[in-house]
């Protein structure tokens, strides 16, 4: 049996070998030819914006807090709209890991990852990026979701008004 | 003091308490909303159901409503108790607008932890949520209605705890609603308590609005440095930047709750004028420099014109152990020991509470528990807040308050009040005059069951604490003592106090006949806190050198020819010793800094590399005293050696921030100085009263942008009677004439008040600067019309 088994082992790479010269080769031109990563790849993070064009982060600290890392910060601020919204945010790339707990954390969708993962460089300050280079002008992959359409705070829609509210109470009634 | 099971654990608790308060001393925590540890319960949120098994009446209970029994079996974790809590997490969350993101209680919000205990997780109710429309409650608080579970707490606190009348619950069944009858500020001085027992987000810190989160807050428990209660507070910042106060829990102090001038009064600390360089002769330079400077200068003068030619000024500002060192590098140059209160008048009254009151102070939880306390020339809202709900807790279990005061005291609280003058109160105390009141009030104190005398140190003086003294020890009798509980200048002039040898002369005098060349000031600010502020500012320009070590932007830091900037009370660590005697320690919440956001003007922080820290220098003063005497001890074993040169601060090594504190010892029954009790003739005219004002009048939160909103303007207060003897309208602006100048001022009359006297509330930054609290009261009068 081990004689038969060593002539086996000693002549089946070289039929591997042989079935693989046929084939078309899967290596890929890197950098000369792009690579399509998969909508699940975990590149480079961003800031997406509601179907209304509004900035979706509401700086509510919940990517900061899961980072493993803590390469996240920001601070909160109140816009004249009653909106909350980040005043800075900064991700500092030098020390993420794309491990995307940020993008699970995130209660508005606001923060998800691209397929982007090209960002050596030269000079680390680059790679730390304020909310001007995180923003985008689309809802990446989830364009329908509006966190103040959902939630009953009087911003998108006026105090009482979302279609899963009543219309706010007197409370000096006291008709039963 | 009935034993029973709870979870197969047995605790054995006292007599009148409840299962769920059983359960919370074995560490097992009942879900509840309306339960507050300083409310009590009311039953009325079903959360802490519990299976009694074995017991009186078994089956399903409110923990927190059930009276514990002997031999009782109770079980927090059965099928049926716990399905009955996910049913009441469900219904609670039924109108929740889940907007968790945007709120600020996240992080610390006792609905969310409560929900997820209880165990719901998916709604199933597909009705719509009920809404609201919010109310604008002022600049300290904001609200958000449709979080609102109603709970009842922040009533009960506002109005029942509080004595707040302008807040409480409308309407009826769906539409219970919680605020004013109409928009505006909340007219409380203990308004933020309802923040704190907010178990959601309904009303929230609006001056830490979208700021920080709580697990991003430094945090550290700390002492209030606004007034000489020495309440427990919890500063948070972040971006070294103070961003709130919270209350801190100390059942002997402050209970749970604090007041809004600690709560909202500290945003000094980020004060863009704060000192924060050390600085010699106008040039900037690092604060070691400075301190070989400041060693070498003190050497010369000394060396040149005699140790006597250098005073040291300590301060009821500074911690103990400033102080200490202080009086330790005075005694090392053989020069005379530290002044720690400015003010000989407020001096002499400080020593009275440090030594001959010392074995009869109250604390103020034996003030809340108090049947009858008299209280005599305080006006407890105005000069420490905490007292007045102190007085509200005695008066709301059955206790009587007494209060007999020049000025239209104001309290939460049924009162009665005698509105005599400073004089009166004087003469009122040593018999001299008029007894009637006296001897009916000295009655009800020798039948009083546990009464206390609150004494203002600012009207009574030393005279007054002294007279004070002699009233408590005559109603002393075999079953108790009669307590007395004395408002003194500042958070640590008990310490200064105690740090005190003997009585000097008064600083003043001694720089004006030119004996002193040099002066050191630990936090003081002579030109300010002096009586005689413009004699002493005056004094002070002729002066060869002044030194000024401080935390704060004041006339003596403007002045110095060496300025050393300390840390403030949340950036440092460091005892204080309250009014009643008690040691308490606070710990550092923040490093010095200048605010990030100051520095980038609300933009993301800066990108570039620094090697330090902006505006890092500050250091808390004890640790820059011990580089000049050339020590390096860890604060613990300075404190060890504080013990042992001082005997009355035994303890004090073992004392952890977030404590209660441990009393210092009474001073030893020694024949004091018996002063002359001199009571001055009652001219027939008005006389002027400088007194306390809520906010502002203290110079920390005179500097705390937060509180602006509620800083009085600038008054003069008489009787109406007075004001018709000279024909003069209310709401008038009339012309004040003083000793001290003419000043404009907008006239207010109320009737509570004594007649022939006016008041003005001292306000540093403003023309009232000039008058400080504290003295007797000065000749004056008042002149209608353009002048």
């Amino acid at each position: 049996m081990s004689l038969w088994r060593d002539i086996k082992g000693t002549l089946q790479p070289f039929w591997v070998t042989l079935c693989n010269m046929m084939r078309r080769p899967v290596t890929v031109q890197y950098p000369e030819q792009k690579q399509q990563m998969a909508q699940r790849y975990r590149g480079r993070l961003m800031l997406t914006r509601d179907p209304e064009g509004h900035e979706r982060c509401v700086a509510c600290h919940l990517c900061s807090a899961a980072c493993p890392v803590d390469c996240i910060s920001m601070q909160a601020a109140e816009g004249d709209d009653g909106r909350r919204h980040a005043a800075w945010f900064r991700i500092n790339f030098t020390r993420c890991i794309f491990c995307g707990l940020c993008t699970e954390a995130c209660p508005t969708l606001a923060i998800q990852v691209t397929g982007e993962f090209e960002l050596a460089g030269r000079d680390p300050l680059k790679l730390v990026w304020e909310k001007d280079d995180l923003l985008v002008d689309h809802g990446g992959h989830t364009p329908d979701y509006n966190f103040y359409r959902q939630s009953g705070v009087g911003v998108a829609a006026p105090r009482g008004g979302l279609p899963t509210e009543t219309a706010p109470v007197d409370p000096k009634d006291l008709m039963p | 003091m009935p034993t029973l099971t709870i979870d197969n654990l047995s605790v054995t608790i006292p007599d009148g308490s409840t299962i769920f308060e059983a359960a919370a001393q074995l560490g097992i925590v009942v879900p509840h909303f309306c339960y507050h540890h300083a409310l009590g319960a009311v039953g009325a949120c079903r959360m802490c159901a519990v299976t009694v098994v074995e017991g009186k009446m078994p089956g399903l209970k409110m923990s927190c409503m059930t009276p514990a029994e002997e031999g009782m079996v109770v079980e927090t974790d059965t099928a049926q108790a716990m399905e009955f809590r996910e049913h009441v997490g469900e219904w609670l969350m039924t109108n929740h607008p889940h907007d968790c993101p945007v709120c600020d209680e996240g992080g610390e919000c006792q609905l969310q932890e409560m929900t997820i205990s209880s165990g719901h997780g998916v709604r199933n109710y597909r009705g719509n949520k009920r809404t609201y429309q919010n109310q604008d409650l002022g600049p300290f608080i904001a609200q958000e209605m449709n979080r609102c579970i109603q709970c009842y707490r922040c009533a009960r606190t506002y109005q029942d705890y509080c004595g707040g009348r302008d807040f409480g619950p409308m309407g009826s069944r769906q539409r219970v609603f919680f605020g004013r009858f109409t928009d505006g500020m909340l007219e409380s001085d203990f308004s933020g308590n309802i923040v704190d027992v907010c178990p959601t987000g309904v009303l929230t810190d609006k001056t830490f609005r979208f700021k920080t989160r709580l697990w991003d807050l430094q945090q550290a428990p700390s002492i209030c440095p606004h007034c000489s209660l020495g309440c427990a507070t919890v500063p948070g910042g972040r971006y070294r930047e103070i961003q709130r106060v919270v209350s801190g829990v100390n059942v002997q102090t402050n209970g749970h709750f604090i007041c809004d001038r600690g709560r909202f009064g500290s945003s000094y600390v980020n004060h863009p004028k704060r000192p924060r360089q050390a600085r010699v002769d106008g040039t900037n330079v690092p604060v070691a420099q400075a301190l070989n400077r400041l060693r070498d200068k003190i050497a010369g003068v000394i060396a040149e014109h005699g140790p006597g030619a250098v005073a040291f000024v300590g301060s009821g500002r500074a911690s103990l152990e400033a102080n200490w060192l202080l009086k330790q590098w005075a005694r090392s140059l053989k020069c005379p020991a530290p002044v720690f209160e400015l003010h000989p008048r407020r001096g002499r009254a400080i020593r009275q509470a440090v030594g001959p009151l010392s074995s009869h102070l109250a604390s103020l939880r034996q003030v809340r528990k108090s049947d009858l306390v008299l209280v005599i020339g305080a006006d407890p809202l105005n000069e420490a807040p905490m007292l007045a709900l102190a007085l509200r807790q005695a008066v709301r279990e059955g206790g009587r308050i007494v209060v007999l005061d020049p000025r239209p005291v104001d309290l939460p609280c049924v009162f009665e009040h005698h509105p005599l003058t400073q004089e009166q109160i004087l003469c009122l105390l040593a018999g001299r005059c008029e007894t009637g009141l006296l001897n009916n009030l000295l009655s009800e104190l020798m039948t009083a069951r546990r009464p206390v005398l609150v004494g203002g140190s600012d009207l009574l003086g030393g005279v007054g604490l002294q007279l004070l003294g002699h009233l408590t020890e005559s109603c002393d009798n075999d079953d108790r003592y009669c307590l007395i509980h004395p408002l003194l200048p500042r958070v640590n002039s008990f310490g200064g106090g105690l740090l005190e040898d003997a009585p000097q002369e008064d600083l003043l005098e001694r720089l004006e006949n030119g004996r002193i060349k040099a002066l050191v000031c630990l936090e003081s600010d002579p030109g300010s806190e002096h009586p005689e502020a413009g004699r002493m500012q005056l004094a002070l320009s002729r002066l060869d050198y002044l030194a000024v070590f401080d935390c704060l932007p004041t006339h003596a830091t403007r002045r110095a020819d060496l300025l050393l900037p300390t840390a403030t009370t949340v950036e440092g660590d460091g005892v204080y010793i309250n009014n009643e005697g008690r040691m308490q320690a606070f710990s550092a919440a923040l490093q010095p800094g200048i605010p990030i956001a100051a520095v980038t003007a609300g933009q993301h922080p800066p990108r570039e590399f620094m090697p330090e820290t902006p505006g890092s220098q500050p250091q808390p003063a004890w640790q820059m005293l011990q580089d000049l005497l050339g020590e390096r001890h860890s604060v613990t074993a300075l404190r060890r050696a504080m013990e042992q040169s001082e005997p009355r601060l035994e303890g004090m090594s073992r004392l952890q921030p977030g404590d209660e504190g441990i009393k210092v010892a009474p001073q030893d029954p020694e024949p004091v100085e018996e002063s002359t009790v001199e009571i001055w003739s009652q001219d027939g005219d008005l006389r002027l009263l400088p007194v306390q004002s809520c906010y502002g009048s203290e110079v920390a939160s005179s500097l705390s942008q937060t509180v602006t909103p509620r800083l009085v303007t600038p008054r003069l207060m008489v009787h109406p009677q007075e004001a018709q003897q000279r024909h003069l309208q209310e709401g008038e602006d009339v012309t004040l004439k003083t000793a001290h100048g003419l000043f404009r001022l907008r006239l207010f009359c109320d009737e509570r008040m004594a007649t022939r006297r006016a008041i003005v509330p001292c306000l540093p930054g403003t023309p009232l600067e000039i008058f400080v609290p504290g003295g007797l009261s000065l000749p004056c009068d008042i002149e209608g019309g353009a002048s």
